[in-house]
């Protein structure tokens, strides 16, 4: 049996000025396997985040949907927060309610808050067939290959073989140095550029 | 340039290419080619007499055809390493079977004609980009300046290549036609920059301030000279920057705000016709010498290793950070980082402050000794695989290889062929999935059952 919870971010503003939250909340409850709804103001918070692990307990919830901004940026933040919680982080569903939703749809509020309603319908259905995954290990071989030797190419070189991995160097011309090296005094200080 | 050649912990490979990438973040196999050099660097000590006595002389491209090299050479005296490399394309010995002077005089004996590229393939944990930029190819773009045919209008890195000590001149500012000192040198920013009619959207970020550096130098280096500078806007958000920026001005630099609409030559002189739109009027400046601050541009060849080694392109070619704000060093493919220009047009400040960030996350992987992979990769349900291998060539990682299994049916063992995912190499796009006719491959975390019930969710 699935128990979701719901949670619902404003993102401040950019999302809850568009999008009527605590609506979406609201409906939220009603849908199949969900436990728990609600809406808060920064969902990727601190205190956000304790009302994830607060209600993961509290509920014994085994599948969590986060409506807010793209997966991009804070997926691996809240599957953190339920790694930390003791469930699998990959029970983690995201509805992406700002960038595809509050953001292209500022002007029509009442067809954004629909569109949030059903963004979050779908991420509930898929998260109720959610199951829990596991990554492997893979070795790390621990040397580094930098590809163009002008300023950033031996710079990074210079800053990896100082921390005591092995680097090669590469380089397309005969001589590194890059575009560096035709260079005469560089600003601002106006010192030579090799 | 010295310390990374002498550091202990760095192999340098110059004179060679990227020709090949396989593997995933932590063990990418790439094969590198070692571009045929001609010359032994085991054995040449690096004592410069085969270039003293080369025969042959050809346009030095680290002169911008400003200066001569020889068909063996080193591009400046004191490159990194410090040894020469045969141009092939030139030598008369290669081509001709003529000549041969290096390898008689050679007193080591490290001439070696018969040089090949040779290919290398070797594991590594990361990649740094670090490819750099080339400037925009103005003389297709802008007539109006002459489309290359004036020799006195040049671009911002000929004026440093004369202004460097060891460059063509000597470090004198002269002007390429005829070897005179210029007296008005007019410099044109944003050549390509700024310009979506005629060359890129962006800001090219180093110009500004270079050419308020070219003006100052103009006027220490030639007395009574006049260094005039047409902008659009003068840009320098960088710390010291606008004081930079006001020294050119206190050493008399004219900044005229304006587009120049032609250049053409009367006489010795190129006259150099604009706006001025702060008051509203055309001008006309009688110049000897014009220098364009062009557009950076991804370097050449930028579009062929960012698909060798895997990673994404912008609109504008330079390679594609993760997120411009959050993920700046990283690209999409796990293990390959950004350093410098490659990612976008910066100055020395950035690319270094950027080069030093690229350096940390490669530090970060390399303190784990093991990496745990995205578990969201492709699956194979081997019993409704038919082991077609349709998803093979579809894969744009090669992480599906076809395996044998043994099955028992109707009372025998068959032995039979079915797909087979590298977890390693499957960055979990689903491309695969799609392409499987009999549904046997699942992107976990994005089974068919899964996206079915969205779409259920959404329509039903």
């Amino acid at each position: 049996m699935k128990r979701i919870g719901v949670f619902v971010c404003h993102c401040g503003t950019n999302i809850a000025a568009t999008v009527d939250v605590a609506h979406v909340a609201e409906v939220a409850k009603a849908m199949p396997n969900v436990a728990f709804a609600t809406d808060y103001k920064f969902m990727c918070s601190e205190p956000g985040q304790e009302e994830i692990r607060k209600a993961i307990k509290e509920y014994n919830l085994n599948g969590v949907v986060v409506a807010a901004c793209t997966p991009r940026l804070h997926e691996p933040t809240f599957q953190k927060a339920l790694e930390r919680s003791g469930i699998n982080p990959y029970l983690l569903e995201i509805a992406n309610i700002r960038e595809q939703c509050a953001w292209v749809h500022s002007k029509e509020k009442a067809a954004a808050t629909d569109k949030a309603v059903e963004l979050v319908r779908m991420a509930v259905a898929k998260a109720s067939k959610n199951v829990a995954l596991y990554s492997t290990d893979v070795p790390v071989n621990k040397r580094a290959l930098v590809v163009g030797a002008g300023i950033a190419g031996m710079q990074a070189a210079l800053d990896i073989a100082d921390s005591g991995h092995q680097v090669v160097l590469l380089e397309r011309e005969s001589t590194i140095g890059g575009k560096m090296v035709m260079l005469d005094k560089v600003f601002p200080t106006l010192d030579c550029s090799a | 340039m010295v310390a990374a050649s002498q550091h202990p912990n760095i192999t340098m490979m110059t004179w060679s290419e990227v020709e090949k990438v396989d593997g995933y973040i932590g063990n990418f196999d790439v094969t590198i080619r070692q571009k045929a050099k001609y010359v032994d660097y085991d054995k040449c000590t690096g004592c410069g007499l085969c270039e003293t006595k080369c025969p042959k002389k050809v346009n030095s491209e680290y002169d911008l055809g400003l200066g001569k090299r020889k068909s063996i050479y080193k591009p400046f005296a004191q490159a990194v390493p410090n040894k020469p490399i045969i141009d092939h394309k030139s030598c008369r010995k290669i081509n001709e079977d003529k000549c041969g002077v290096c390898e008689k005089i050679c007193p080591v004996g490290a001439i070696n004609y018969d040089d090949e590229d040779k290919l290398v393939t070797e594991r590594f944990g990361a990649v740094v980009m670090a490819t750099g930029y080339d400037l925009f190819g103005w003389q297709e773009a802008y007539g109006e300046y002459g489309y290359g045919k004036y020799p006195d209008v040049i671009t911002g890195l000929h004026f440093e290549r004369m202004s460097n000590a060891s460059g063509p001149t000597d470090g004198k500012i002269l002007r390429p036609s005829d070897g005179t000192e210029p007296k008005t040198v007019v410099f044109i920013k944003c050549v390509g920059s700024r310009d979506e009619a005629k060359g890129k959207s962006y800001c090219s970020r180093a110009c500004c301030m270079y050419t308020a550096k070219h003006a100052h130098q103009v006027k220490e280096k030639i007395e009574d000279s006049e260094a005039i500078v047409f902008y659009m806007d003068v840009r320098t958000p960088g710390k010291s920057y606008e004081e930079f920026y006001q020294r050119a001005l206190d050493d008399g630099a004219v900044y005229v705000r304006g587009r120049v609409s032609k250049i053409y030559k009367q006489g010795e002189k190129l006259i150099v016709r604009g706006e001025d739109s702060l008051i509203g009027k055309q001008v006309e400046v009688e110049a000897d010498m014009v220098v364009l601050a062009t557009a950076m541009v991804p370097s050449i060849g930028s579009a062929k290793i960012a698909s060798t080694v895997g990673f994404a392109t912008d609109k504008d070619g330079f390679f594609q950070e993760s997120h411009p704000k959050l993920r700046p060093v990283e690209t999409f493919t796990a293990g390959v980082f950004l350093a410098g220009a490659c990612q976008g047009p910066k100055d020395i400040p950035d690319t270094v402050a950027q080069a030093s960030a690229a350096a940390v996350k490669v530090c970060g992987l390399f303190s784990k000794d093991n990496l745990a992979t995205d578990p969201m990769i492709s699956t194979v349900n081997e019993s409704i695989c038919s082991g077609c291998a349709i998803c093979q060539p579809v894969c744009p990682y090669g992480a599906i290889e076809m395996k044998n299994i043994e099955e028992r049916a109707q009372g025998k063992t068959i032995e039979r062929q079915v797909a087979s995912v590298n977890k390693g190499l499957c960055q979990g796009c689903g491309s695969c999935t799609v392409a499987c006719r009999s549904g046997a491959i699942n992107l976990q975390g994005f089974t068919n059952e899964q996206i079915l019930a969205e779409v259920d969710a959404v329509c039903l």
